[in-house]
């Protein structure tokens, strides 16, 4: 990553919430600004290319949703994480979704926060063109939908592949388990399970087992994490 | 639809009842007048028949046979008397004195009243007169018969039938058409009720009786209904209000919050114990904020809103992706999930909720269902009604149960100390609610049936 591509803009309203962002968010590697209204987030947006800009839907001026829709309108092509408060995920949020931004509710993990900033930010400067992915032994074809270590097939289902590969793709990432309900399984509620754990469960039980090294591992308070050793 | 409304509603058969009484004692009083009137002028006839019988036998008593002839003569010949009929025979029924041609032939009795038609009589109506006469036989056998053509007389009688049999049919008919129109007016407004009603029921409080600007009794029982609804609409939106600034005004502290313990929790100067405190706190706040993201969303789904978004939805599609989903949850608790059900049971609705709703369903057959058990997730279409059906073969639950586990943070007995909150049921019926879809509970024997009816597809438009 350029260092064009660690600059972020956070549109918060909340002073305090503001200063936790920017403190973390520094503290993370990343160049911050910070915009407390929507005019402000207007003229910063367009004035300078960003990474990821995350927007508050609930601003003292003008509705986050339409500060987005005016900065694309702009031109500005930067992803947009909107952050909503609890019970406002509706129709208009799960619409800019498939504009193939993302949506954060309020309050979120900060841990949570970084993982899908790293994801968005990752998604405006590479395509993968390869068919066939690798980590470590590991290697998943996505054409013939198949996985397997060291050269031994592992035999999975079709959700168990999808899993994996999305683990794959983020490859030394963390990903939440909300992140892992969003792409895995088109779910955006909380199941209130811990479902997604047992998924996972199952999955790092056949990639994992009687192996050199783990792939798969847990990151507490937050979600999973796929890298190789070293 | 109407019509049978009207036939059945209680305004009608009141009317009924009020008709029926009505006629009766109409009927009653008209069966008098005319029984009086006609009994009333048969009995003025009969007393000048009399007089004038006891007239003429007074003539033969005093003066003989003879003298009565002549007097017979006489009153035939007079114009006073045409409607009288009189005959006189001796003892062989030779005529003596008559304007009739011969004895009547039913006048058989010696003495008395008789009634008969007079064949050949003077006068020249094409029906021979109905005549009502008194027959007298005297001691030397000659029989006298004195009698008035009562044909006008029984005109008349019928004539006063007719016209209250016509009057009472025509009460009766009145009435009949007054009452179904009065029943088809108030059935009409009370359906208006009706509709609106189940427009309530259906889409939410915005919806008002019509009024008709007649300022009757109906128009006040729906002002006070429209203001009852108001009143309603007003405090159904201070309770929304109350729980929309409530999440709105509580995630700016708890993000802060969580925010802040977060910072605390990847500190460099901590020890263990303190950290395990603050990431149980961590852990703590995020239930919380689970059930109230689950309150804040049943709330949002009763508000109906999402009905915009419906589209046609394959429930077998959405119950392999829960099964899909929860697969891996039912084999970590050892029991067996499995899906029953092919190709296509459609339904309009969102796809999203649905799927939230046999999620839940799922959910607490895997977690309540006995371990090591089976549950079964079924699709199909019956009666032309589409139908997810989710059976498990554990405790089950009491029936006297069944109505009570969808309100709020309602728990079982024996599930108080399982995870989760209480709200997942209240949840299914609150999507279920939104999709009028009915919930069936039965029992499984051994284990529990919860059965969801949806409605048949809508036709999307094109």
């Amino acid at each position: 990553m350029t260092g064009g591509h660690r600059r972020i803009l956070v549109v918060e309203d909340d002073p305090e919430t503001a200063g936790q962002l920017v403190e973390q968010l520094t503290t993370s590697g990343y160049q911050v600004d910070l915009a407390t209204c929507g005019n402000d987030a207007l003229n910063r947006g367009s004035a300078c290319d960003y990474a990821v800009i995350t927007i508050d839907r609930m601003l003292p001026d003008i509705d986050g949703i339409a500060v987005m829709r005016r900065l694309r309108d702009d031109g500005i092509a930067a992803p947009f994480l909107i952050i909503s408060a609890l019970g406002e995920v509706d129709d208009k949020v799960r619409g800019l979704r498939a504009g193939g931004d993302d949506y954060l509710v309020k309050p979120f993990s900060f841990l949570e926060l970084l993982a899908r900033l790293e994801a968005l930010g990752r998604r405006s400067d590479t395509v993968a063109k390869e068919t066939i992915l690798r980590v470590g032994d590991l290697a998943i074809d996505l054409i013939s939908r198949t996985a397997g270590r060291r050269g031994k097939g592992i035999d999975l289902l079709p959700k168990e592949f999808q899993l994996l590969e999305y683990l794959v793709r983020n490859e030394g990432r963390v990903v939440s388990r909300a992140m892992l309900l969003q792409h895995v399984w088109d779910l955006h509620f909380d199941p209130s399970t811990n479902i997604i754990d047992v998924y996972v469960g199952r999955l790092r039980r056949k990639v994992d087992d009687q192996q050199a090294y783990p792939l798969i591992h847990t990151v507490r308070g937050i979600g999973y994490c796929l890298r190789a050793p070293g | 639809m109407l019509l049978a409304k009207t036939l059945t509603s209680s305004t009608f058969k009141l009317a009924l009842i009020a008709i029926g009484t009505f006629g009766v004692i109409v009927s009653v009083i008209f069966s008098y007048v005319y029984l009086s009137t006609s009994a009333y002028v048969r009995s003025r006839s009969d007393h000048w028949i009399m007089v004038e019988s006891m007239d003429l036998r007074g003539v033969y008593e005093q003066s003989g046979r003879d003298a009565l002839i002549g007097l017979i003569r006489q009153r035939i010949a007079d114009r006073i008397f045409a409607d009288h009929v009189y005959i006189l025979t001796d003892p062989s029924s030779a005529v003596l004195a008559a304007n009739l041609g011969e004895w009547p032939p039913t006048a058989t009795a010696a003495s008395g009243w008789a009634e008969f038609r007079a064949a050949g009589a003077s006068s020249d109506a094409t029906a021979p007169p109905l005549v009502r006469g008194m027959i007298h036989t005297f001691p030397s056998g000659d029989r006298l018969l004195v009698g008035r053509d009562i044909s006008d007389l029984d005109h008349f009688t019928r004539k006063i039938e007719r016209a209250v049999i016509s009057v009472i049919s025509l009460i009766f008919v009145v009435a009949g058409f007054a009452s179904i129109l009065v029943t088809r007016r108030t059935v009409a407004r009370i359906e208006q009720i009706n509709a609106t009603s189940r427009a309530i029921m259906a889409s939410g409080l915005d919806k008002r009786i019509p009024l008709r600007g007649t300022h009757d009794e109906w128009d006040r029982v729906a002002e006070n209904l429209n203001l009852m609804l108001d009143r309603i609409e007003t405090l159904m939106g201070e309770i929304k209000q109350v729980s929309d600034n409530l999440a709105h005004d509580l995630r700016t502290p708890l993000t802060r919050m969580r925010g802040r313990l977060e910072k605390a929790y990847h500190g460099q100067r901590l020890d263990e114990d303190a950290q395990a405190l603050i990431g149980d706190t961590i852990a703590d706040l995020d239930a919380v904020l689970r059930i109230f993201s689950s309150i804040t969303r049943i709330a949002q789904i009763e508000t109906g809103e999402r009905k915009e978004a419906f589209r046609t939805v394959n429930l077998v599609e959405v119950a392999h992706e829960v099964v899909e989903l929860y697969d891996a949850a039912a084999e970590q608790n050892g029991s067996l999930l499995t899906i029953s059900g092919n190709g296509e049971v459609l339904t309009t609705g969102d796809r999203d909720l649905i799927f939230d709703a046999i999620a839940n369903l799922v959910d607490n057959a895997i977690k309540h269902g006995r371990a090591g058990g089976q549950v079964v997730v079924a699709c199909a279409t019956v009666n032309g009604s589409p139908v997810v059906s989710i059976t498990d073969d554990g405790p089950g639950i009491p029936a006297d149960q069944h109505e009570h586990v969808f309100k709020r943070f309602y728990r079982l007995e024996q599930s108080r100390y399982t995870p989760g909150n209480g709200l997942g049921l209240s949840l299914v019926a609150a999507v279920a609610r939104l999709h009028g879809a009915r919930i069936e509970m039965c029992d499984n024997a051994p284990g529990l049936k919860v059965k969801l009816w949806f409605s048949a597809p809508k036709s999307e438009r094109p």
